[in-house]
């Protein structure tokens, strides 16, 4: 075969539409089904607490309460400034903490946490963080994990 | 050429695929309760009063729902339609975004009960026709209740002193019924009653294909196959050989009843049931609860067409008059053999022995206090040939020439074991000689047709020497 | 060259790095592919030769395995459906959960829940069927060309177990959604495997030799589908079976390329379609020989099939033969997607023990054989189809004749006898149907009889005896061992289909007659 030869075919199949046309779907269908793919795996559904629930009426937590509750992971509190919800999630490495002396501290790798959540030592790269509280039409307080709120915010309700 | 043809038939395919790849790909970003959420997003701005609202309206996220049940081991994702359950402002919404209705809810959050727990249906579908599971192409064995026979699902958890009092007078009322239409005379439920019929645990939950739905009008399911069952039980069942005709509202009742029997136990948790102590139930609603549907008020003896025989009327007094408490017992207890009436002793019924006496002194209250008059001569010792000449004469007609009694003949088999070996000669003579009222039976003696003692004494000779 | 090495030594270490970092994609890419983009004869060669997926093919391709209407691409269907099924199989598997109790669920999971997951699991169903069917087509293909011969006898073996292999991984499939067809329909397998137990029962030796039971009992681990029957299930389909299917695949393809690669016609001339490569043929034969000449092989066998044969009419499989396979991949995945979109795999009610289906059917596949199962449990279960299977086995060794390899149904002859046996097996096969279906058999008439005599004299049995006296009366006739096979495997054919229409059908409620599904009486 000839080097003219090879160039004119070069060019040939350059210019022709069909091919390219052809391999260019071939090309979109294959990235379409990976993507597809993907996207399979994120699962819509969660078989898991739910991320905002109902903890009972604010009467039944007066002030000066520190409640965890295990279930949910989360501590609730109420005091003058009103309800306050602090995760018990430690923001290391995901261990339950507990409440120590003078704040919170976790199990695992001994981080500690003032009572507001803030990180005084260990290795936790973060605060622990707070969750919104509202209220529902029925009276009850509703936490919701899905939504942080800045530390220190308190909400009144009765 | 080839190269062509490949490169086409690649082009086409490709472009098919690509086309058929992107009607998937927007089935699933686009299903079906994807519009609802939209619509419900619409509508939520819409209402909306003040500017919170609609900003937390505007802020609603679309996606994916499902209450999930651990502890009911199961995911209902109704709520992907059915969106304003729980919202007050959907009070007057049309569906599916209509508020729940009544204040159910409060006691029964969605979160912790779901949907499918009182109204049945596919809670894990998420399309409308499969979720209903309405129809034999849904596949499902527990189509959603219909608002009719909902209730039937709080007696799962709740008992039914307590739901006559709040709300659930309907499937008490089923109860009620069912008690009194001495249902338990043939079908066991919680391993008590008859067992002629079949027992009838778990039926509300029993699989469509348990049940032929060949003449049922109407939903091929189970409600609707019980409904039409009690209105007409051999309609539906050509060899059935129930004996009960219920109409609109009764028949709805019991249905909702026996949807309430059903196999699967709620978790202890979910449970509400006051376990009092059985109520002692009086001798009549004993009698209700057992006899009734057979023997009727029992004061007339009765001809059935289906067990083509005659049932005994047992309030009688000139039967009672025969029957002393003992004998009562025993028929009660070991059932009469080749007839309905099966034995009702406590392993084989579930009845305690207590209530059986309870019934019968139910029946004993209408037993006359005389028994009969005394006959001057006895009874035991009469001639059967002369007997046999005023047997042919005068009872053959009814009783039959042999004596077995039988089908198109009113008077009943004299050869059965009853008359043979529990009725002494004196009470045989009685009945001969004053009749039984309430049956076809006259009175034979003196006063009568003219029989004198010597003669009733022979009849009754007669009578007792029939080979058994 | 030598100014080179002088930079090399003069440039510092960190400008060579730099170098090397700058030129890390090219190297990277040159070292897996080897090739760029071939553009000459030799690049063409080696982009074949040197790429593992690819080098199971020749670097050349001959021009008759080329054309469409000669292989009709069934066997690479075949494959390509294989390949479809195992992707989509691992997707499955992200969501599905093989236990009784969570086995229904998560299946519904995926068709209600999962991004794509009906269409999935559809693909699945579809496309592990179709197997079925392109494989039964690819083997009629290579029959009716003769491609079972010269050298490709055991290749033709290999074949008939990956049908057999197709089967069972269908069926172990069958089991997995546990609703109440598959539950059914795999009781009756399971009767089906226990058949045996009719004839050694009858013979009185089930005691010592009961091989009906133990394959059940392999299967399913207990009489009837259940708890561990799943499990066993679930592992042979997933685990056990692809592994083997992919072993003899890929046996399956090594030998066609040792045996000499696809058949043609021995006098084979190019046609005028014969032209418009992509890569024309190279009449002048370039850098390469006019003739096939002694290579690598020969250490190990002398000669290859192809040594002395022309190649003037070979092609280069880059990328003739690549845009081919290609067109072939979308077209199968098109076709399996768009019939996906629409039909979906059936789902009933869970699967409940107490409540047959009526009627009970196994997957369509097998219906043919419950057919043959309602005149006779062993025969239908056992018998007949062990002696197909032995037939298949056999048909290459005991047809040696090499007249006209490579050319469909032989020739003139061939036509006419295959179509000869077309007619009159469709036309006997319906008559003894119709006859069992309006007189019923031995057993009506004479109510008595051992089931030793039904179990060898019933229409299943009747019908099989007289397939191969036919075939061996054309032997006679015809004087030609691969007429006689012709007959044989085209009444197999016609067998297969008509027998699996029919139960399919035709067969309704407690097995009874009925002209169509629709006319089944409403349950």
């Amino acid at each position: 075969m000839t080097s003219e030869h090879q160039e004119k075919e070069t060019v040939l199949s350059r210019r022709d539409f069909l091919a390219t046309s052809a391999f260019l779907t071939a090309t979109v269908a294959g990235f379409g089904i990976i993507a597809g793919f993907f996207r399979f795996f994120k699962s819509d559904v969660r078989y898991e607490e739910p991320s905002v629930f109902k903890i009972g009426k604010p009467e039944n937590f007066p002030v000066g309460t520190a409640r965890k509750l295990d279930d949910k992971k989360v501590f609730v509190f109420s005091d003058d400034g009103g309800f306050y919800a602090i995760s018990c999630v430690c923001t290391h490495l995901g261990c339950i903490v507990h409440t120590s002396d003078n704040g919170f501290t976790c199990p695992c790798h001994g981080s500690k946490y003032n009572t507001a959540g803030k990180v005084i030592s260990g290795p936790a790269p973060r605060s622990l963080p707070w969750f919104e509280i509202t209220q529902d039409v029925d009276g009850s307080l509703v936490v919701n994990a899905g939504s942080e709120v800045p530390s220190g915010t308190k909400v009144k309700y009765s | 050429m080839y190269s062509r043809f490949y490169l086409s038939v690649l082009l086409m395919s490709g472009l098919v695929l690509v086309t058929y790849l992107v009607l998937t790909a927007y089935d699933g970003v686009m299903p079906e309760w994807k519009h609802y959420q939209i619509e419900y997003k619409e509508l939520l701005i819409k209402n909306a009063k003040d500017d919170a609202t609609r900003t937390r309206a505007q802020s609603m996220q679309s996606g994916l729902r499902q209450t999930y049940l651990a502890g009911l081991k199961r995911e209902d994702r109704c709520v992907n339609c059915h969106l304003g359950v729980d919202n007050p402002m959907m009070a007057d919404a049309k569906l599916p975004f209509k508020k729940h209705s009544g204040n159910y809810l409060a006691n029964h959050p969605v979160d912790k009960f779901g949907c499918t727990v009182c109204h049945d249906g596919q809670g894990s579908a998420t399309t409308l026709e499969s979720a209903h599971g309405k129809g034999h192409g849904a596949h499902w064995d527990r189509p959603v209740l219909p608002l009719e026979y909902v209730q039937s699902s709080c007696a799962q958890c709740h008992d039914f002193d307590m739901l006559s009092k709040n709300g659930g007078a309907k499937v008490a009322g089923g109860e009620t019924l069912f008690n009194e239409k001495g249902c338990r005379g043939c079908h066991k439920v919680n391993g008590r009653g008859g067992s002629l019929g079949k027992t009838l645990d778990k039926v509300g939950s029993e699989p469509i294909a348990y049940f032929s739905m060949k003449h049922v009008i109407g939903d091929h399911t189970v409600y609707n196959w019980l409904k039409r069952h009690f209105e007409d039980p051999q309609n539906i069942m050509r060899n059935s050989e129930m004996k009960v005709s219920l109409k609109g509202s009764d028949s709805a009742l019991l249905t909702m009843f026996a949807m309430t029997l059903r196999s699967d136990e709620m978790p202890k948790q979910y449970r509400d049931m006051k376990y009092t102590p059985e109520v002692k139930l009086n001798g009549e609603s004993l009698y209700k609860r057992y006899c009734i549907a057979c023997h009727e008020d029992g004061t007339r003896s009765l001809y059935n067409e289906i067990f083509n025989r005659t049932i005994p009327a047992i309030r009688n007094p000139a039967f009672l008059k025969a029957a002393d408490d003992k004998t009562l017992e025993t028929i009660i207890k070991e059932g009469r053999k080749s007839t309905q009436m099966t034995s009702w002793k406590t392993v084989a019924s579930g009845v305690s022995d207590e209530d059986v006496k309870n019934i019968i002194g139910y029946l004993s209250e209408k037993r006359p206090a005389e028994k009969y008059e005394p006959f001057p001569i006895p009874m035991s010792q009469g001639e059967p040939n002369n007997g046999k000449n005023i047997f042919e004469t005068h009872c053959s007609v009814c009783h039959g020439k042999d004596g077995r009694g039988g089908e198109d003949r009113l008077g009943v088999s004299l050869r059965s074991p009853v008359v043979q070996k529990m009725v002494n000669p004196e009470f045989l003579a009685a009945t001969i000689r004053d009749g039984r009222s309430g049956t076809p039976m006259p009175p034979f003696g003196k006063d009568a047709i003219g029989l004198g003692d010597k003669d009733i004494a022979d009849v009754v000779a007669y009578v007792r020497a029939f080979p058994k | 060259m030598n100014e080179v090495e002088v930079n090399e030594i003069e440039r510092s270490g960190l400008s060579k790095f730099t170098d090397n970092l700058k030129s890390l994609a090219a190297t990277v890419f040159g070292s897996v592919f080897r090739n760029g983009s071939p553009n000459s004869d030799k690049a063409r060669a080696s982009a074949i030769f040197n790429n593992f997926f690819l080098h199971i093919q020749g670097t050349k391709t001959h021009i008759n395995t080329l054309r469409p209407s000669y292989t009709l691409g069934l066997g690479l269907i075949s494959f390509f459906l294989l390949v479809i099924v195992v992707a989509s199989g691992i997707f499955l598997m992200v969501y599905y959960n093989p236990s009784v109790e969570n086995a229904y669920q998560s299946v519904k999971n995926i068709i209600y829940v999962v991004f794509g997951g009906n269409v999935t699991r559809n693909i699945h169903k579809w496309a592990g069927e179709g197997m079925i069917i392109f494989v039964l087509l690819h083997m009629a293909r290579v029959f009716f060309t003769g491609s079972y011969k010269s050298g490709r006898e055991f290749n033709w073996v290999v074949g008939v177990i990956l049908l057999i292999l197709v089967f069972v991984l269908n069926l172990t499939g069958y089991l997995l959604p546990w609703d109440q067809l598959s539950y059914w329909a795999l009781v009756i397998v399971s009767n089906i495997m226990q058949s045996p137990r009719e004839l050694t029962d009858s013979l009185g030796i089930t005691r010592f030799f009961d091989v009906g039971t133990f394959s059940r009992e392999f299967f399913l681990a207990g009489m009837v589908p259940g708890k561990e029957s799943l499990n066993r299930v679930y592992l042979f389909h997933v685990m056990v079976l692809p592994l083997i299917i992919s072993v003899f695949a890929g046996i399956h393809f090594w030998r066609i390329r040792k045996d000499g690669g696809m058949t043609k016609p021995d006098a084979f001339s190019p046609t005028v379609s014969d032209s418009g490569y992509a890569v024309p043929p190279a009449k002048t034969a370039g850098i390469f020989p006019t003739h096939k000449t002694y290579g690598l092989m020969e250490l190990a066998r002398g000669k290859t099939p192809s040594v002395d044969k022309d190649i003037e009419n070979m092609v280069f499989s880059w990328p003739n033969l690549l845009i081919a396979e290609l067109a072939v991949l979308m077209l199968t995945l098109a076709a399996v997607v768009v019939y996906s979109y629409y039909i979906n795999a059936p789902i009933r009610e869970f699967a409940n023990p107490l409540i047959p289906e009526n009627p009970a059917k196994a997957p369509w596949y097998f219906l043919g054989l419950q057919e043959l199962l309602s005149y006779s449990a062993f025969m239908g279960g056992a018998g007949l189809p062990m002696l197909t299977l032995f037939g298949l086995f056999l048909i290459p060794y005991l047809d040696r004749e090499q007249y006209n390899v490579g050319t469909w149904f032989t020739d003139r002859k061939g036509k006419l006898i295959a179509f000869e046996a077309f007619v009159i097996s469709t036309v006997l096969l319906i008559g003894i149907l119709v006859f069992a279906v309006n007189f019923g058999w031995l057993r009506s008439w004479f109510p008595e009889i051992p089931q030793l005599v039904i179990t060898l004299v019933n229409p299943g049995s009747i019908w099989v005896g007289f397939i191969i006296v036919w075939s061996l009366f054309v032997i006679r006739r015809t004087g030609s061992t691969r007429m006689g096979a012709m007959s044989l495997f085209v009444m197999f054919l016609v067998s297969y289909v008509i027998l699996t229409y029919f139960a399919t059908e035709m067969r309704g409620p407690n097995w009874g007659f009925f002209w169509s599904m629709s006319q089944w009486p409403i349950h």
